[in-house]
C-alpha cells in the first residue's frame, strides 16, 4: 500500500482563479469546441418556402375562392385580427380569450389592410405562410441528416402533397401555426443534438413559448423536449450546474407565457386557468360524444392507419434504432407516441369538443418524418436507402389517405375537400358527414348589401361572436355595434335600447341556438316584428331597421350573458 | 531519457534528416549550440558544441520527448549545421561580442554564487526565446537584483555607477536634454563640468544614441551606469509639470470639440431650452395630445433600443464573432517577434491590493522583460506609493506618481501614464483584474492579423466572484450579456463600439495621435471608442476574458453604475454637438450604432415612469392613462412591456449560456429587480451630470474577501 497523495492546499490568500480555458474544460456545449454546423444557406430556404407558400396560396385560392371549401372557424379569428386595426375603437382585446391568441395575432398583419381583409383570398395565406415555414425546417433537418439532395427534395414533395398538408396548409386553418412553432422547437432540438450548440437550445425554447400560446397542446412536446434535454445531458458527462441552467434556458419563456397568460386569465376572466378549462376546443366538450377506451383505441388505430400510415414503420423503426445507443432516437419515439396518444387523451380528459378529428392525424404524420429522417441520419451508409424508402411510403399514403378522406367519420372538410379534388365543382351548399353546410354565399351577399348600402360608425347592432363572417366580409368592423366594442355590458344594454345608442340595424342570424341578439328579436329573426321590418335577409342572416323611437316591448335581459371579454364562437368549424 | 555522450560513427557531416533538424527552435539550437539530425537504433542524435555543459543536457532533455544521445562536434560544425535548417537572418543572430559578454555575464554570476544554475538555465532558455539581455532576464525573474546587475554591467563595461535614490537633481541641467530623448533612451543628465555632461544612463549608450545627446546637449557626455527603476522615477520627476499639463490639457486644447470639460455646448443648450419651450406651449394647448406625442416617442426610443439589442444579440449566439488564437499558434509564436507592451494599472486607495495585483501581472504568459507595467498612483495616495516602494519591484514596474490636480480621474492618471510608456502596445488593467494569462499574445497576433485600420483590440470583461450574492450575479449576466453577445456582434458589424473600462488593447501611437483619453469624461473608455471609430479606426474583440471584482455592494454599485451612466450622457453630449459632422464621419449605420447604444442608458431614465404608470393603471384604472396609449402607441407599449421585458430578461440567461455560466442561469431570470437598479443609479448619474459632471465615482474594491 502507498502513502496517500495530499493535494497541496491553496493558502487562503492565493485562491485558485479559474481562467477561461479551465473553466470551460468540462462543458459538454462551450462555444467553439463542438463539431461543426451545416452551412446556411439562405437562398435555399428562401426558395423552399417562396415554393411552397406560393403553391399553397395558389391551391388554396382555388379551393377556398373557387371551391368554397372555407373554414368558419378561419373567418372567425380573420375577423377578430381585422377588429384589432380596424374595430372603432381598434382594441387589442378583440382576439378573446376562446382562441389560443397567437392563432389570431400571427394572422392580423394580414388584414392591416381592409380590402384585402375582405377578400377570401387571404384565408389560404393565413396558413399557406406556417406551413411553407415547415418544409424549410423539414429541409433543415434533412440537410443536417445528411440526405442526398435529390431524396431531399423529393421527401418535402411527397410530404407537401399529402392531402391533410394539402388541406390545412392551404385552407386557412390554424393547426399550421402551432405545428409549424412546434417542428421549429423540435428541429432546433435535432440542431443541438447534433452540434451540442446551446443556441438551439434557446432557440427550441422560445419556439415553443411561442407555440403555446398558438396551441396550447404544444406544452406535451414541450415537456418532453424539457426531459430529453436533461437526459441528453446527464448522459454526456454535464455537471449539474449545466444541466440545470440548460434547462432554465430552455423552460424559461414557455415559463414566462404559461404564467403571464394565466395572470391574464385570473385579472380579466376571474379564473386563471379558463386558458384550458374554457377555450374553443374544451368549452363545449361536455355533451360530447362517449367513448369508451376500446373505442379510443380503436378511433386512434385509425387515425394513424388511415392519416398518418408512414408511423406504423417509424415509430418501431425509432425504438430499435434507439436501443442501439441513439438516444436521439428513442426520444423522437417519444415524441412521436405522444402525437398518437394525444387525441385520445384530450377526449379522456374532456379537453376537446370535437373528438378523434382527422386533423389530429397531422402532427403524427409530421413527427412520424421526423422520426424517419433521424433513423436515416442514423443509418450510416444506408442512408440514401432508407430516405428512398420514406420516400416511397410518403408517396403511397397519399391516394390512402384521399381516399379515408372521403368516409372518415370525424372530420371537418376533409370530404368536402375529396370531392372537390375529384369532381372540380363547387361545393357551396354541399352537406359534410358531421351535418354542416359549405360555403359562404349567404355571408357574401349580407355583405355586399351592407357595404352596398349602409354607413356610418356603430350602426348595426349584432352579436360578432355568431356573425363575425359578415363582418369580415365587409372589412368595416367599425360599421358595428359589437361586443367588443365597449365589451358585453354595455353591448347588453344596447340590445335592449337599441334606439337609444343610436342603432339603426340589428344583423340577425337566423340559427337562434347561440346569437344572443337573435334571442331577443326572435320575431325579428321570423319576419313577424312589424317594428323591426327586414331591410335584406339570407339564409343564414336578417338585417332588420330600428326607428329612432324603437322601443322593446319586452324589456326581459338575454339569456346567459357571458362575461365581458369572453366572446363565444361559432361552436365550430362548420356552418 | 537518457543523453549519453559519445563520438558516434554518424556524423552531422553525413547530412542532417530535415524532420529531425526542427525539432529544436532556431534561438534554442543557437543559444545553447545544438541540433539534431539523424536517429540511429531508435535514439537520436544531438551535435552539440559543449557536452560537457550540464545543463544543455538538462535543456535538451525538457525539449526533447526520446531517448537522445549527445555528439560532440566543433561550433562551426554546428553553426553551419543550424545556418543550413533555418536560414539566419540578420536581426535574430548574436554577435560574438553579445555572446562574449552574456557568456562573461553568466560566469560571473555564477562563480561569485549570485545565481543558481537554476537559475541561470531559466534565463537562459528564456533568452534563447526572446533574445533579450540575460541580465535583464535574471532581474526580472527576481532572481538578481537591479543594483547586483548594474554592478556587473559596471564591471562589464568598465562604467561607473551613480546612485540616484535619494538625488535631487538640479533641475536646470536635467531639462538640458530634451524630454523626448530622455524618455526614449532612459537617460538623465545629473551634473555639468566645464567640459562635459554626466549622463545617467539604465544601459550603456550605443554610438549613435550617444552622438544625439551630445548633439542635444552641445556637449560630450560621460555616462554612469544606474538603477532602471530609480533613474524611471527620476525622468519622472524632473518632467512631471510636462507630463500633467499634457495628461490634462491635450484634448482639451487641441480637440476642443470632443473633450468634455464643457457638458453642454452653447448650441445644444439653446436647442435644448427651444425644445422646451416648444414643448411646454404646445402642452399648454393640447395637453392631451402632447402627452400622447411624448409617451409614443418614449416608446418608440424603447422599441429602437430594444430591437438594435435584440438583432446584435441573435447575430452572435452560437457563434464565434470575435477572433480567436488557438493554443497551437502560441505555442509557435516566436517571442524574438513580440513587442514591449505597456499596462496602464490606475490606483487609488488600494495598498492592499496591490501584491495580487504583482502576482496577477507576473502570471501574464509574456516574456517580463518586454512587459512595461505602469502603476500610476495619485500624489496624494500615500499609503499605495509607499505599499509599492516597500515591495522593491523589479524594473518592469514602474511607479508612476500623477501630480495632485484637477480633475482627479483615471483617464488623467492613464494619459500621464501613456506619455512613459515605452510599449508598442498598451492596455488598461484595473488594479483587481485577472485577465488570462495568454491575453497579450492574443491581442498581439490578432493586431498582426486585423486591417490595418484596427486601433484597439477589446479583450472580454466578466466577475470572478459572481457567486458571492445577488447582485453580483445579475452583474455577472449582464457583462456576459455585453462582452459575449453585443460587442462582439458590434465589432463584426463595424459599428462604434463603447470600449469596456479595461482591457482594451491600444496601438500606442494611435492613441497618442488621438490625444488619449478625455480627462473630463467620467466614461472615457466608451468615448475613446466613438472618437476611434470617427476617425476612421476600428475596434476588434478577441476571445480572451479579464476576470474583474463584481461590486457586491448596492451604494458601491450604485456609485459606479452611476458614473458610467453620467459619462454615457456626457459621450452622447459631446458627440452629438455637430451631429451632421459626426453622420459624415461614422455613416449612417454608425451614427444610429452610436446613438441607440447611448440610447440606453436614456431608456433606463423612462423605466421608472413607464413602471409607475403601468403600476397606477393596474390599480386604479385611471382614465388618463389609457387616453396616454391609444391605437397603436398602445400596441408598441405592450409589446414592449410583455415581450420586450421578458426578451430583455432572456437575453441575460442567454449571455450567460453561451459563456458557460450555467450556474446564474436562474438569476437573470430576476434581472427585472436588477433594472430597477440600474434606473436608480441612472437617475443619480442624469442628476450629477448637471451638479457635479466631473467628480469621479470611485468604485471601492477588495469587498469580496474570499477571493
Amino acid at each position: 500500500m502507498s502513502a496517500p497523495v495530499i493535494e497541496p492546499t491553496p493558502a487562503p490568500s492565493e485562491p485558485v482563479i479559474k481562467r477561461t480555458r479551465e473553466r470551460l474544460a468540462g462543458t459538454v456545449q462551450a462555444v467553439g469546441h463542438r463539431p461543426h454546423d451545416i452551412p446556411r444557406r439562405r437562398w435555399e430556404s428562401l426558395a423552399i418556402f417562396a415554393f411552397f407558400a406560393v403553391a399553397y396560396i395558389w391551391f388554396g385560392y382555388w379551393l377556398v375562392v373557387e371551391m368554397h371549401v372555407v373554414s368558419f372557424e378561419t373567418l372567425d379569428r380573420l375577423n377578430r385580427s381585422l377588429m384589432v386595426w380596424h374595430n372603432d375603437p381598434a382594441k387589442l382585446s378583440a382576439i378573446g380569450f376562446d382562441y389560443p391568441p397567437l392563432t389570431t395575432l400571427l394572422i392580423s398583419p394580414l388584414t392591416l389592410v381592409p380590402a384585402l381583409a375582405r377578400s377570401l383570398a387571404i384565408v389560404p395565406v393565413a396558413s399557406a405562410l406556417f406551413a411553407a415555414g415547415t418544409m424549410v425546417i423539414l429541409n433543415s433537418m434533412l440537410r443536417r441528416a445528411q440526405v442526398l439532395t435529390a431524396l431531399r427534395y423529393a421527401v418535402l414533395l411527397a410530404v407537401g402533397a399529402n392531402p391533410l398538408v394539402l388541406l390545412y396548409g392551404a385552407g386557412g386553418s390554424r393547426q399550421f401555426i402551432w405545428i409549424s412553432l412546434v417542428m421549429v422547437a423540435v428541429g432546433a432540438l435535432f440542431a443541438w443534438y447534433v452540434t451540442a450548440d446551446i443556441r438551439f437550445i434557446m432557440i427550441s425554447g422560445l419556439a415553443f413559448s411561442v407555440a403555446t400560446l398558438a396551441g396550447y397542446s404544444s406544452l406535451i412536446w414541450f415537456a418532453i423536449g424539457a426531459l430529453m434535454i436533461g437526459s441528453v445531458l446527464s448522459r454526456l458527462g454535464a455537471r449539474g450546474e449545466e444541466i440545470e441552467g440548460t434547462t432554465v434556458g430552455f423552460a424559461a419563456p414557455t415559463a414566462y407565457v404559461i404564467a403571464l397568460w394565466t395572470a391574464f386569465n385570473l385579472i380579466l376572466l376571474s379564473n386563471p386557468f379558463a386558458w384550458i378549462t374554457d377555450s374553443s376546443d374544451a368549452a363545449s366538450s361536455i355533451g360530447v360524444e362517449h367513448f369508451t377506451f376500446l373505442e379510443l383505441a380503436q378511433y386512434t388505430g385509425q387515425l394513424v392507419l388511415y392519416g398518418a400510415p408512414l408511423a406504423i414503420v417509424v415509430l418501431p423503426a425509432l425504438i430499435f434504432t434507439g436501443f442501439r445507443s441513439n438516444g436521439f432516437a428513442l426520444w423522437l419515439a417519444v415524441m412521436l407516441a405522444a402525437s398518437i396518444l394525444a387525441p385520445a387523451a384530450s377526449v379522456a380528459l374532456g379537453l376537446t369538443d370535437a373528438p378523434m378529428l382527422m386533423r389530429n392525424a397531422l402532427l403524427i404524420l409530421l413527427f412520424a418524418v421526423i422520426g424517419a429522417i433521424w433513423v436515416a441520419r442514423s443509418s450510416g451508409t444506408q442512408n440514401a436507402v432508407v430516405s428512398a424508402i420514406l420516400v416511397a411510403l410518403l408517396i403511397g399514403s397519399i391516394p390512402w389517405t384521399f381516399h379515408a378522406m372521403k368516409t372518415y367519420r370525424y372530420q371537418n372538410l376533409e370530404s368536402s375537400f375529396a370531392a372537390a379534388i375529384s369532381t372540380r365543382e363547387s361545393q357551396e351548399g354541399a352537406r359534410t358527414p358531421t351535418g354542416g353546410t359549405v360555403g359562404t354565399a349567404s355571408e357574401q351577399a349580407m355583405a355586399d348589401f351592407i357595404r352596398a348600402n349602409i354607413s356610418g360608425k356603430s350602426t348595426i347592432l349584432t352579436d360578432n361572436a355568431q356573425t363575425y363572417a359578415v363582418m369580415l366580409l365587409t372589412g368595416d368592423p367599425a360599421l358595428f355595434f359589437d361586443r367588443v366594442d365597449r365589451s358585453d355590458g354595455p353591448w347588453q344594454e344596447a340590445a335592449k335600447d337599441p334606439a337609444g345608442y343610436d342603432v339603426r340595424y340589428l344583423l340577425l342570424s337566423t340559427d337562434t341556438s347561440e346569437d344572443l341578439l337573435s334571442q331577443l328579436y326572435s320575431d325579428a329573426v321570423d319576419g313577424t316584428d312589424t317594428l323591426l321590418p327586414e331591410v335584406f335577409s339570407t339564409p343564414r342572416y336578417t338585417l332588420v331597421g330600428v326607428t329612432p323611437d324603437y322601443q322593446r316591448p319586452d324589456s326581459s335581459s338575454p339569456a346567459a350573458p357571458t362575461p365581458a371579454l369572453d366572446d363565444t364562437t361559432s361552436g365550430g368549424s362548420v356552418q | 531519457m537518457t543523453a549519453t555522450i559519445v563520438a558516434s560513427a554518424t556524423r552531422l557531416t553525413d547530412g542532417i534528416d530535415p524532420e529531425l533538424g526542427l525539432l529544436l527552435p532556431e534561438g534554442f539550437c543557437r543559444t545553447f549550440r545544438v541540433m539534431p539530425y539523424a536517429e540511429v537504433d531508435g535514439q537520436l542524435l544531438v551535435a552539440a558544441a559543449d557536452v560537457a555543459d550540464p545543463i544543455v543536457e538538462r535543456v535538451v532533455d525538457e525539449l526533447i520527448t526520446r531517448p537522445f544521445v549527445l555528439v560532440r562536434h566543433t561550433v562551426n560544425e554546428i553553426n553551419g549545421a543550424i545556418d543550413a535548417v533555418y536560414p539566419p537572418l540578420e536581426e535574430n543572430l548574436e554577435s560574438p561580442e553579445a555572446r562574449r559578454a552574456r557568456t562573461q555575464m553568466a560566469q560571473m554570476l555564477t562563480r561569485s554564487g549570485l545565481v543558481t544554475e537554476d537559475q541561470l538555465r531559466t534565463a537562459t532558455l528564456e533568452y534563447s526565446r526572446t533574445g533579450d539581455p540575460l541580465g535583464d532576464i535574471l532581474v526580472s525573474h527576481g532572481a538578481i537584483s537591479e543594483d547586483v546587475l548594474v554592478a556587473a554591467l559596471s564591471e562589464l563595461h568598465q562604467l561607473q555607477r551613480v546612485g540616484l535614490t535619494d538625488f535631487e537633481p538640479d533641475t536646470d541641467v536635467a531639462r538640458a536634454l530634451p524630454e523626448a530623448l530622455a524618455q526614449e533612451l532612459q537617460v538623465v543628465p545629473v551634473a555639468r563640468t566645464g567640459t562635459e555632461f554626466l549622463l545617467a544612463v539604465a544601459r550603456p549608450l550605443g554610438r549613435e544614441d550617444l552622438a544625439r545627446v551630445e548633439s542635444a546637449l552641445g556637449k560630450p557626455v560621460r555616462q554612469l551606469l544606474a538603477n532602471r527603476t530609480d533613474l524611471d522615477q527620476l525622468v519622472q520627476r524632473v518632467h512631471a509639470h510636462h507630463y500633467a499639463e499634457i495628461a490634462t490639457r491635450l484634448v482639451m486644447e487641441t480637440r476642443p470639440e470632443e473633450s468634455a470639460h464643457v457638458v453642454v455646448s452653447p448650441t445644444q443648450k439653446a436647442f435644448f431650452v427651444c425644445a422646451l419651450i416648444v414643448t411646454v406651449l404646445v402642452g399648454v394647448v393640447w395637453p392631451t395630445k402632447t402627452m400622447i406625442g411624448l409617451v409614443a416617442l418614449c416608446s418608440l426610443a424603447y422599441l429602437s433600443v430594444s430591437i438594435y439589442k435584440f438583432r446584435l444579440t441573435l447575430r452572435a449566439l452560437g457563434t464565434h464573432l470575435e477572433y480567436d488564437v488557438t493554443d497551437e499558434e502560441l505555442a509557435d509564436l516566436d517571442e524574438r517577434i513580440l513587442p514591449i507592451y505597456t499596462i496602464l494599472v490606475p490606483l487609488y486607495k488600494e495598498a492592499g491590493i496591490v501584491p495580487r495585483l504583482v502576482r496577477d501581472m507576473n502570471a501574464l504568459d509574456y516574456p517580463k522583460t518586454r512587459l512595461d507595467v505602469k502603476l500610476l498612483c495619485e500624489e496624494d495616495d500615500v499609503e499605495t506609493i509607499a505599499k509599492i516602494q516597500s515591495m522593491n519591484l523589479p524594473p518592469h514596474f514602474h511607479l508612476v506618481v500623477v501630480p495632485d490636480s484637477l480633475p482627479k480621474t483615471k483617464p488623467k492618471a492613464c494619459n500621464y501614464g501613456l506619455q512613459l510608456s515605452k510599449g508598442k502596445y498598451c492596455v488598461i488593467f484595473d488594479a483587481e483584474d485577472r485577465p488570462d494569462p495568454d491575453q497579450l499574445k492574443k491581442a498581439f497576433v490578432t493586431f498582426t492579423r486585423v486591417d490595418r485600420n484596427v486601433a484597439c483590440v477589446q479583450a472580454k470583461l466578466n466577475h470572478f466572484n459572481q457567486d458571492q450574492n445577488m447582485l453580483t450575479a445579475w452583474f455577472a449576466n449582464e457583462y456576459s450579456m455585453h462582452f459575449e453577445l453585443i460587442l462582439p456582434a458590434m465589432g463584426a458589424s463595424e459599428s462604434p463600439i463603447p470600449l469596456g473600462g479595461t482591457s482594451n488593447h491600444f496601438v500606442t501611437s494611435t492613441l497618442r495621435e488621438l490625444g488619449a483619453w478625455d480627462p473630463f469624461n467620467v466614461t472615457e473608455d466608451a468615448d475613446l471608442g466613438i472618437r476611434l471609430h470617427r476617425e476612421g479606426y476600428r475596434t476588434a474583440m478577441i476571445d480572451s476574458t479579464t476576470l474583474e471584482e463584481a461590486n457586491s455592494v448596492v451604494p458601491n454599485w450604485i456609485r459606479q453604475r452611476s458614473r458610467w451612466n453620467k459619462g454615457y450622457y456626457q459621450t452622447w453630449l459631446v458627440h452629438m454637438r455637430n451631429p451632421f459632422q459626426l453622420l459624415s464621419q461614422v455613416g449612417l449605420k454608425g451614427f444610429l450604432s452610436f446613438n441607440l447604444t447611448m440610447g440606453s442608458a436614456f431608456v433606463l431614465l423612462l423605466n421608472p415612469i413607464f413602471w409607475a404608470l403601468t403600476t397606477l393603471y393596474v390599480f386604479t384604472q385611471a382614465g388618463f392613462i389609457e387616453q396616454l396609449f391609444p391605437g397603436i402607441v398602445f400596441y408598441v407599449a405592450s409589446a414592449m412591456l410583455f415581450v420586450g421585458n421578458f426578451i430583455f430578461i432572456y437575453l441575460n440567461v442567454a449571455g450567460s449560456l453561451q459563456r458557460g455560466e450555467f450556474g446564474i442561469t436562474g438569476t437573470a431570470l430576476l434581472s427585472p429587480l436588477y433594472w430597477g437598479l440600474m434606473s436608480l443609479a441612472a437617475w443619480k448619474g442624469f442628476i450629477q451630470l448637471f451638479t457635479n459632471p466631473f467628480y469621479w465615482e470611485k468604485t471601492e474594491h477588495g469587498l469580496d474577501e474570499e477571493h
